[in-house]
């Protein structure tokens, strides 16, 4: 079921009046909810649903064993085969082809004949954000700042229908907490909901897929058709198209959410905004970030064990990351671009820190703390809100600040102003050559057009096709309070006249949109 | 449920009861669904022949009547017409279907026998590819093949769930009559039939479902049809597409009907040749394969998730297939004149599948 459809108009008015009126009786609107977000679920395909019944008890059952285990050692092991049975499903359906077909043909490179099975595997729709939601379950039980929930209440977790698709990536510890008592009816953010839902709507059609029809798919299947200059807006097209198309479904997961009475984890802060490679991933996927963060790179070692194990941790955050996205070389590729990118940084500001301690003598305990955004080494299990410690900068300047003399210490990598943010979504830009290209060859072939064909602008490049483009990158600019104010007018209107307003919207969507609704980019991860 | 005029977020936001939410969103579907009546006909009658179709019918059909009366239809048509876009709504002929055409006599109709005019560099052989989202992925890497050779102008155009069973949907004959006019193509690759698989309406309004005697004849008129437009608009060759292996036994059993139909059609028609893709999707056993190896033994994914749908390099090895067959005819260096490979175009082709340079 796709959120701009008909259908799931229908769907959400019957659960947000079903909600509603059994959120008083927990015991019937639990099971309720469950029932929803399994129809929803099961939309695509019905057999999908035994992968969440199953997710939701094998993964209750471990939490609940490490929970009642008292020694570290056991736990550790309950910890590890909880994640080698998550992290077991997800290689099965998302990397058993990618595996085996390149172990195949590494042996083929040696003229060995492996006769391994290819299955035909049906990827379950949102397995990766599933994958995740549950390992933050059992890891912050793990580490005991979580405790474990009732069934029903984790089951709703697991399946909770607006964010099973795409995220955003909702951490067991923000949303069991939710379910603890009734929503209040009589408080729902309905502007900002509303707000969320149809911004949504006109990112995902208006400009998304606009985007990708007009040009980007053209451009990364048949390069050799574009001018250089159209290769050109295309790739960028394609930086904005993946933006609006993420977020899009983003926030209309979140507007559904608040509708319910729930709060989901912001995503995305403008991440065409970036001052720095570090910046865009405070701003980019925050949820992933964090997770990455959390679960990943801290346990890996963070920056503890001194700075040349930092930067291998980072890259291999990264590039797991990369992977996490697809199976395909490409996306390995992908993150180990940022992997790289982000040790540059890093080691950039670990220089000047350097430098910055032998003239102002900083104390070490400064250093530490110092936020290097992606890269902080927060407490294990500590939730640090990336985006709150990032002021509108892009950076922070914060930790020199707190010595006594208060010299600052510019821990942004570039400073701030225009030129970091070009370069910052120039690299960017560069990179998600190789995220949505099907192979290198294709990726090159891209970048090769852009120097074979630069005698005429191309008809694919259009006003209409830039406009939508400044458009994408432009809504990044508009400062919150703008919104806000604008959220906060609609929020005084007549429920009537709200309602009024959202179907001239919902008619000038159908109008300019496209004929029918196209998939969101990232359901396939 | 009173509303708190005290919690407010900043900016003076006012959160609201569900109450109020409620009334908004069933005003908001209400009124937009008014508005959008034209359109949500369009899409109820795109839908197959069937119960599905009439119930949604049954249900759009007396919105979009009662929306005209009301004039709440306007506001989306006349923002469309100021904004140059199609208006919302069905077209007013609702079913498009022609008797068959002539076998021959068209000025533009060769014989198809005659030698092949030779391409060379500045008279390169048009190519149109058009077919369903089946031929995306193959068209895209056709596309590219054809770049390479220089000789070849490709033109690619494919329509999402279209074929030549809905010409209420997308008019495909007249999609080829107008493209062969504009873009003048001296081969042709099409590829339909995985969203044919349901009724087809005639002229008397008669709907035949697919498994049904006079379903296979009502669509085999069509496929010739389709070869008539083209081979009167001038086009030498056509490479008529089949459907590949399909993983869902009953949907494979389907395919296959379409297949034999336009193997058959291509047999019987001088200059049309079928491209066989199921044998070429299907493993060593003739079964169905998602990875398949390459021209270098290497393993290839080469449908996608969905099982129906090509890869890229999927597509590319049913493009270099259809390429071995173009290269043959109009490359080889057997025999074939010096004349221009296709004949000059005398309209644009539509803007949606306009060549690149």
């Amino acid at each position: 079921m796709l959120f701009p459809t008909f259908t799931f108009a229908i769907f959400f008015l019957l659960v947000f009046v079903g909600s509603w009126l059994l959120m008083p009786r927990q015991g019937l609107w639990k099971p309720f909810i469950l029932l929803a977000s399994v129809v929803f679920y099961g939309w695509w395909d019905w057999r999908f649903v035994f992968l969440l019944a199953f997710s939701a008890v094998a993964n209750q059952f471990f939490a609940k064993a490490i929970e009642g285990t008292a020694t570290l050692a056991a736990r550790k092991w309950l910890l590890a085969a909880t994640v080698a049975v998550n992290l077991g499903v997800l290689g099965w359906f998302k990397y058993y082809g990618f595996f085996v077909t390149s172990a195949v043909n590494a042996l083929h490179a040696f003229h060995l004949n492996a006769d391994l099975p290819l299955l035909r595997i049906v990827l379950p729709i949102g397995i990766s954000f599933l994958t995740f939601r549950v390992l933050s379950y059992a890891i912050d039980v793990y580490r005991g700042t979580l405790r474990t929930s009732s069934m029903m209440d984790f089951a709703v977790y697991v399946a909770f229908f607006p964010y099973t698709l795409a995220g955003p990536i909702a951490r067991a510890s923000e949303f069991l907490p939710q379910l603890a008592a009734p929503r209040d009816p009589r408080r729902i953010d309905t502007s900002r909901a509303f707000f969320l839902i149809f911004g949504g709507l006109v990112k995902k059609m208006l400009l998304a897929d606009y985007l990708a029809t007009h040009i980007v798919n053209g451009v990364f299947t048949t390069p050799g058709s574009y001018t250089s200059l159209e290769t050109l807006v295309g790739i960028v097209a394609y930086s904005v198209q993946i933006y609006c198309d993420f977020s899009a479904y983003a926030d209309i997961a979140i507007g559904v959410s608040l509708l319910l009475g729930f709060e989901l984890p912001d995503n995305f802060n403008a991440p065409y905004t970036a001052v720095s490679v570090q910046d865009f991933w405070r701003r980019w996927h925050m949820t992933l970030s964090r997770w990455l963060r959390d679960y990943l790179y801290i346990p890996l070692g963070g920056n503890r064990r001194g700075q040349i194990r930092t930067y291998v941790n980072l890259f291999l955050t990264m590039v797991l990351g990369g992977l996490w996205h697809g199976a395909g070389w490409t996306f390995v590729f992908w993150g180990a671009l940022y992997g790289g990118a982000l040790v540059v940084e890093h080691r950039r500001i670990d220089v000047r820190k350097a430098r910055f301690k032998r003239r102002r003598a900083l104390p070490e305990a400064d250093a530490d703390t110092a936020d290097l955004g992606f890269a902080a080494a927060a407490p294990a299990g500590a939730f640090a809100d990336a985006s709150a410690a990032a002021p509108d900068s892009g950076g922070s300047a914060a930790a020199a600040a707190r010595s006594p003399g208060a010299v600052e210490l510019d821990t942004r990598p570039w400073g701030g102003g225009v030129w970091p943010r070009v370069g910052t979504f120039a690299f960017v830009t560069f990179a998600w050559v190789f995220f949505r290209s099907a192979s290198f060859g294709a990726a090159l072939s891209v970048f090769g057009q852009l120097f074979r064909h630069w005698g005429s602008i191309g008809a694919a490049v259009t006003p209409a096709l830039l406009l939508v483009i400044v458009v994408g990158i432009g809504i990044q600019y508009v400062p919150r309070s703008f919104t806000e104010r604008a959220e906060a007018g609609f929020s005084v209107l007549n429920p009537l006249l709200q309602g009024l307003v959202l179907a001239l919207g919902f008619m000038l969507l159908d109008v300019l949109g496209p004929a029918g609704p196209a998939s969101f980019l990232y359901f396939k991860f | 449920m009173d509303e708190r005029d005290t919690d407010r977020l900043p900016l003076g936001r006012r959160r609201r009861t569900a109450a109020s939410a409620l009334i908004a969103i069933v005003v908001a579907l209400v009124v937009g669904a008014f508005f959008n009546a034209p359109a949500m006909k369009k899409t109820a009658m795109e839908m197959p022949f069937g119960g599905a179709r009439s119930f949604k019918l049954a249900l759009v059909g007396p919105l979009a009547t009662v929306s005209h009366w009301l004039f709440l239809d306007r506001p989306a048509r006349l923002t469309a017409e100021a904004l140059g876009r199609p208006a919302p709504g069905p077209p007013p002929v609702q079913v498009v279907v022609r008797p068959s055409a002539p076998p021959s006599g068209k000025p533009g109709r060769v014989d198809p026998r005659k030698p092949l005019p030779r391409p060379y560099p500045g008279h390169p052989v048009h190519l149109y590819i058009a077919g369903d989202s089946m031929a995306g992925i193959p068209g895209m890497a056709l596309v590219n093949l054809s770049n390479k050779t220089h000789l070849i102008k490709p033109l690619l155009d494919y329509r999402i769930s279209s074929g030549l069973a809905r010409p209420d949907f997308f008019d495909w004959p007249a999609q080829l009559q107008a493209q062969t006019q504009a873009f003048a193509p001296g081969a042709v690759v099409v590829m339909f039939g995985a969203n044919d698989r349901q009724g087809l309406q005639t002229a008397s309004g008669k709907v035949y479902w697919f498994g049904q005697h006079g379903w296979t004849g009502e669509y085999r008129r069509r496929v010739r049809e389709a070869i008539a437009i083209l081979q009167d608009g001038g086009v030498r060759r056509i490479y008529w597409v089949g459907q590949p292996i399909m993983p869902n036994q009953t949907f494979n059993r389907q395919i296959r009907v379409i297949n034999d139909i336009y193997r058959t059609e291509a047999a019987r028609h001088p200059g049309v040749e079928y491209v066989d893709s199921y044998s070429l999707f299907s493993n060593g056993r003739g079964d169905y394969a998602q990875y398949l190896p390459g021209a270098g033994g290497q393993m290839q994914q080469v449908r996608e998730q969905d099982g129906e749908h090509f890869t890229y390099a999927g597509g590319l090895r049913l493009a270099q297939a259809v390429m071995t067959l173009v290269k043959k005819d109009w490359l080889s260096k057997n025999g074939g004149t010096t004349a221009p490979a296709s004949p000059q175009p005398s309209a644009k082709p539509s803007p949606a599948a306009t060549p690149k340079p």
